[in-house]
């Protein structure tokens, strides 16, 4: 069979000027099964602000994933259905759609699509079920015809909610930070900033370079650009553990099951950092300097901890200018952007996010 | 625009290919490379075993990775070289993982008398940008200098007990790779793929003669020698000859 209609796509893409300048990032990966498209992200943005999913229809994704804050909640942990207490801290979802490495602090979910199917029969999240979930939608006025244009035909399930909330996600970049604009030659560092940026990227460790002899922060082997994560998982010497079994949270060792993952969890990006306080799995640092002197102190013991995880005999200056350089990820037009439109969205959904 | 002359050329034949149209029925044949990581040759158990190191003190390893480029077999006649890959990259880092990693491929039968392999990220690679392969690919598993720096080719990381206590406190962190570390490694082994059997080649790298080997050695209870990132060229550059100098190569 003639297929002359390969022809066509390929024709259209052969017509698109090449850009002159390289790519901020590399493309995100969309699964085969969940082609983004635009009705798509639309039922997906809808479903991320409505508290329809919650067992109350008080609690929406919104509700910890605040895109003032950069999509965290500025929470120690998230507090979900009737104020209950989660036990980790909400993450942030800056760019979020790049990551092609499982997600939540312990990576339990592979993906977005999979992650969208926890929250809901989660007692302290969402509180309810999914059979619930989906009654409650296909009871709206609206979602049926959303559904129909978003995947063809006005069936509600879980797996749709799923992706479609995981095309909205695939939505939230952000490529306009200052560290943005440093790096297209639009924006010059401070001096603080720019000691900052030394200190985090290792500069003291060339020794022909203007920082020789500069303390290395060995912040970038796991907080690696340009999303500042490397998706891996780390013990970065929260706890002290003579026996990796006492952990008071086993993190990413609950979920493989090896007692040598217990105490790691997933390096978070960076991206709008300064936005997403408090800070660690737990939120137990409340500012980035508290970050920063726990680094500065090499962490507690345990036998797993990374090898990276050392004293780092950094200065007061030297701690304010690493601070500083995290506040240069931050990505306003990224916030200010996605904010606006949630007000819109919350307020067309009723929902309540506090 | 520049590409759309071709690609009307092109497409029309590729088109109208037939669902059930082949390539041509390959001849080649699956082979099994394994790439197994030892220390001390004994099989590397991350993070689960304990090792000793020749100061006398003793070390868990916890990440041992390196990249490969342009892994090749050498036809025994001098043809040229088989191409089984342009880039790799052999990575231990969880204790669930075994000590041999396998990899297959397809190459043509035939009379080989070896392997042969850049040690690292071949400079044509090295000069490009992440952001310009897939982020699945494994030039973008965030093994960067910076962002504006390019890949480290190779990792060794260990945790160290110093003083007999117990306690595994000390962070070993080597990490290594620039253009200038570039090395090309060969290694003839001769094996002929295809006819009854197909051997299974493995090539083995052994991380304490890695640190340690050839007589060279350097002391894991300096603190200048625990953290090196590319600040010390002395121990950085002889830990690579040596990581470069120590693979062997076995047909089984």
């Amino acid at each position: 069979m003639c297929r002359w209609w390969t022809i066509l796509p390929l024709l259209c893409l052969a017509c698109v000027e090449e850009s002159a300048a390289p790519a901020d990032f590399a493309a995100i990966l969309y699964p085969a099964g969940n082609p983004s498209t635009a009705a798509g992200v639309e039922l997906g943005e809808r479903l991320f602000f409505d508290p329809i999913l919650s067992a109350d229809s008080t609690v929406s994704c919104a509700s910890c994933h605040r895109p003032e804050r950069a999509f965290a909640d500025g929470t120690a942990v998230s507090l979900g259905l009737g104020g209950l207490a989660g036990t980790r801290n909400t993450p942030g979802l800056t760019n979020v759609g790049y990551f092609h490495h499982p997600l939540f602090w312990d990576g339990r979910a592979d993906n977005l699509e999979a992650q969208a199917g926890h929250p809901v029969g989660t007692p302290h999240e969402m509180g309810g079920t999914w059979p619930e979930a989906v009654a409650r939608l296909a009871a709206s006025d609206t979602y049926g015809a959303l559904f129909a244009r978003a995947f063809g035909s006005p069936d509600i399930d879980s797996s749709r909610v799923g992706h479609a909330l995981a095309q909205y996600q695939r939505t939230l970049v952000s490529r306009n930070s200052k560290y943005d604009r440093v790096r297209r030659g639009e924006a010059t560092y401070t001096a603080l900033e720019a000691l900052g940026h030394a200190l985090f990227f290792d500069f003291g460790d060339d020794p022909e370079g203007a920082y020789a002899g500069l303390p290395t922060a060995e912040c970038a082997h796991c907080h690696t650009p340009p999303h500042f994560t490397n998706q891996r998982y780390e013990n970065n010497g929260l706890d002290e553990a003579m026996d990796l079994q006492t952990f008071p949270d086993p993190g990413r060792g609950a979920v493989t099951g090896i007692p040598y993952d217990n105490g790691k969890f997933r390096n978070p990006g960076l991206r709008n950092v300064a936005l997403t306080a408090p800070y660690m799995h737990d939120g137990r640092f409340a500012t980035l300097e508290e970050v920063v002197d726990h680094y500065n102190s090499g962490g507690r013991y345990a036998e797993n901890r990374s090898a990276n995880v050392h004293p780092l005999h950094l200065d007061a200056r030297q701690k304010a200018a690493l601070v500083a350089f995290l506040h240069t990820l931050t990505d306003t037009s990224f916030v200010v952007s996605f904010s606006t439109k949630s007000d819109r969205l919350i307020e067309g959904a009723g929902a309540r996010v506090q | 625009m520049k590409y759309l002359l071709p690609l009307l050329v092109l497409l029309p034949l590729l088109g109208c290919l037939d669902d059930d149209d082949q390539l041509d029925p390959l001849r080649d044949v699956q082979f099994t490379l394994n790439y197994r990581a030892t220390y001390g040759g004994d099989p590397l158990g991350i993070q689960r075993e304990t090792y000793g190191y020749p100061t006398g003190d003793s070390l868990k390893v916890l990440l041992f990775q390196y990249y490969v480029s342009d892994l090749e077999l050498l036809p025994a006649d001098g043809d040229d070289a088989v191409r089984l890959a342009e880039i790799d990259l052999i990575r231990w880092m969880s204790a669930a993982e075994d000590a041999t990693q396998q990899r297959t491929y397809l190459v043509p039968p035939g009379d080989y008398r070896g392997l042969r392999f850049g040690l690292g990220v071949k400079p044509s690679l090295n000069a490009r940008d992440p952001s310009e392969f897939a982020a699945n690919y494994v030039l973008n598993e965030a093994e960067f200098w910076g962002p504006s720096t390019r890949y480290v080719f190779a990792k060794i990381e260990a945790n160290a007990m110093l003083e007999d206590d117990g306690r595994f406190d000390t962070g070993l962190s080597y990490h290594m790779g620039s253009d200038a570390l570039y090395r090309t490694v060969s290694l003839e082994q001769p094996f002929t793929v295809g006819g009854n059997e197909t051997p299974t080649l493995t090539l083995t790298a052994d991380v304490l003669r890695a640190l340690s080997g050839n007589g060279q050695t350097f002391d894991i209870t300096s603190p200048d020698k625990q953290t090196v990132h590319g600040g010390n060229q002395e121990v950085a550059t002889g830990i690579w000859n040596r990581l470069a100098g120590q693979f062997t190569l076995s047909v089984e």
